[in-house]
């Protein structure tokens, strides 16, 4: 069964996103923030990463940060799912992750970027 | 009165003083073209007896020592220090001087106190008096005064030998004690006299010529502290302008966040993941997700206009392939256009111009005019077309729809203005945002409508210069 980690504050979205992916049979996981997440990727080895960018305790730019320095867990792919309102000047910071996904994001966009970065699985559905 | 003297270092009469200096240099070259003139006018001329030689040797050392001056002047000119100014008045005293011992002896030659010349010691002291400070103009006067004293005694009393201008003068006209006492009282009245009104005169100068100056340095301090303040105010603008920006974009933030679970929300019902729902069901649904759509819209449009007003756009520039810009913008679009069965064409010159620019934020203005031209057109079809010249590029888009009351076209790119033919869509801040873009890009965009004669159609057209605008670009 593939592993997703869901990094989101907003306990509402991670629901939502949790609903989808529980649905497509993926095991998901969800951390309130970066701190939290980095723990969950460190234990759990995620297949792929979905990450909230604006979040208390340690956002997205600081867990991405570490994470990459992270080489057990650094080669996880790692989505940004952000706001275009969250950058703070509107600049797409050098954020070192494979993509950029806009909030909101819908089901079944979700479920498209699931099976793009966890293929085995997209074989079996 | 001046009651001080001149300040060292004062520039401006420093550079008066220079400026003197090389006046007088100039006038002593035609002194002695004047004394060589007069020379040879009163000997061959009017035939009074005298020898020329000793007044040509003395013109010879008059222009030696000219030149000599005018190249001290010369060194001068380039310095503008303390030092400078003492050197120039010391050269200024020791040219009077000089002149006056010239005159004298050139006198003594010609004459002595019998020629009418000797009343040149006039032009001498008011010299001094134009040159030097007040006490060494007085000094000066006495000194020619005793000049042409001393010269007067020594001939009288036969200890230098006395040179007659015959047949101008009788030859013991020297030698009448009333006569010569008259002549020299009268250089003294003159010179003095002179002295005074002139020193009176320079001094008033000196006097104005300071207040001028600190006038001047009172205003530049007063511009300067003025600018100060503003340049601070300047600063303190930004700075609230910024932290203006940055409070703007938490609180979208915070607008957002619940838009944007909210949205989620509903889509997982929507999508069937919290169970079935009917048709009226979806469609309430889908009425809620239209409004919470156009509410992200709000608030993104919100937060572009101080983005590009902060120059944002600046660190987005790059070289663009513009039918790729184009291209881009109309994805999706094309869909959008077919269900409304409208024809959607788009012209592209076969070789795509390159600009300087944002891809991002160009790929917004046509999205923009694009989208606008669908929703305002309900029979036709719309046109994209870009063109070029050799100093800018052109985009026109151009439909068929309802047309631009001609009262709406100028405040069509202001903030929240809409047509007043049309329904309420959007945020109102599209063209807005789109004329920003353009202007940050030094370029023009406007509209023009309508195009048909039933008032219909309507274009909306933007140039974009070529050359690299870096210095528009920073002013935005």
């Amino acid at each position: 069964m593939a592993k997703i980690l869901v990094i989101d504050d907003d306990a509402d979205l991670s629901a939502v996103m949790k609903g989808v992916l529980d649905r497509e049979g993926y095991i998901v996981i969800v951390a309130a923030n970066g701190k939290e997440g980095l723990a969950q990727a460190r234990k759990e080895k995620p297949d792929l990463i979905l990450l909230d960018v604006m979040m208390p305790v340690m956002d997205g730019f600081l867990f991405a940060d570490e994470f990459n320095r992270d080489m057990a867990i650094a080669k996880i792919p790692v989505v940004a799912i952000t706001s275009y309102v969250e950058s703070p000047l509107g600049q797409p910071v050098p954020f070192d992750v494979a993509e950029y996904v806009s909030k909101p994001i819908k089901p079944k966009d979700l479920v498209a970027l699931a099976k793009k970065y966890i293929k085995t699985d997209a074989k079996k559905n | 009165m001046s009651k001080r003297e001149p300040v060292p270092g004062y520039i401006p009469e420093l550079k008066a003083l220079k400026v003197r200096l090389s006046v007088f240099v100039k006038m002593r070259w035609l002194v002695v073209l004047g004394i060589i003139a007069v020379a040879l006018f009163a000997r061959y001329v009017f035939n009074i007896g005298f020898q020329t030689l000793p007044v040509f040797i003395i013109c010879a050392f008059l222009l030696a020592y000219n030149l000599w001056m005018y190249l001290w002047n010369r060194r001068l000119a380039g310095e503008e220090t303390e030092l400078v100014i003492r050197r120039a008045q010391i050269s200024g005293y020791i040219q009077v001087l000089l002149d006056l011992a010239v005159l004298t002896v050139l006198l003594h030659y010609t004459g002595g106190i019998t020629n009418p010349f000797i009343f040149v010691y006039v032009i001498h002291t008011t010299a001094a008096s134009i040159l030097l400070t007040r006490r060494r103009a007085y000094e000066l006067t006495t000194i020619a005064v005793g000049m042409a004293a001393l010269l007067a005694f020594l001939e009288y009393s036969g200890i230098i030998g006395h040179v007659n201008l015959n047949g101008f003068v009788s030859d013991a006209l020297y030698q009448q004690p009333n006569y010569v006492l008259s002549i020299i009282i009268t250089l003294a009245v003159l010179t003095y006299t002179s002295t005074y009104i002139t020193t009176a005169v320079a001094g008033e100068l000196r006097q104005q010529h300071l207040k001028v100056d600190e006038l001047r340095d009172q205003l530049m301090a007063e511009d300067k502290r003025e600018l100060e303040r503003f340049s601070g105010e300047v600063a303190n603008l930004k700075e609230e302008r910024t932290r203006f920006v940055r409070l703007l974009s938490v609180v979208a933030h915070d607008l957002q966040a619940p838009l944007v679970a909210v949205q989620s929300c509903i889509s997982y019902v929507l999508e069937g993941y919290a169970g079935e729902t009917n048709d009226e069901q979806k469609d309430w649904l889908q009425r809620s997700s239209r409004r919470i759509d156009g509410l992200l819209v709000l608030i993104t449009d919100l937060l572009d206009i101080p983005r590009i007003e902060l120059g944002q756009l600046k660190q987005e520039m790059a070289e663009i392939p513009l039918n790729e810009v184009i291209n881009h913008s109309l994805e999706g679009l094309d869909i959008v256009a077919k269900k409304k069965n409208l024809q959607l064409t788009v012209e592209l010159p076969a070789q795509s111009p390159v600009i300087y620019g944002s891809s991002r934020r160009l790929q917004q203005v046509i999205t923009n005019l694009t989208n606008n031209a669908i929703n305002y057109t309900n029979e036709g079809s719309i046109n994209i077309k870009l063109t070029e010249n050799a100093d800018e590029i052109r985009v026109d888009v151009t439909d068929t729809g309802i047309g631009i009351p001609s009262k709406d076209l100028p405040r069509l790119f202001d903030e929240f203005c809409r047509g007043s033919n049309v329904e309420v869509k959007g945020s109102g801040l599209g063209l807005s945002i789109s004329k920003r873009i353009i202007i940050a890009h030094g370029g023009k965009i406007w509209a023009e409508s309508p195009l048909l004669e039933d008032g219909r159609g309507s274009k909306f057209i933007f140039t974009i210069p070529k050359q690299k605008l870096n210095t528009q670009i920073s002013k935005n």
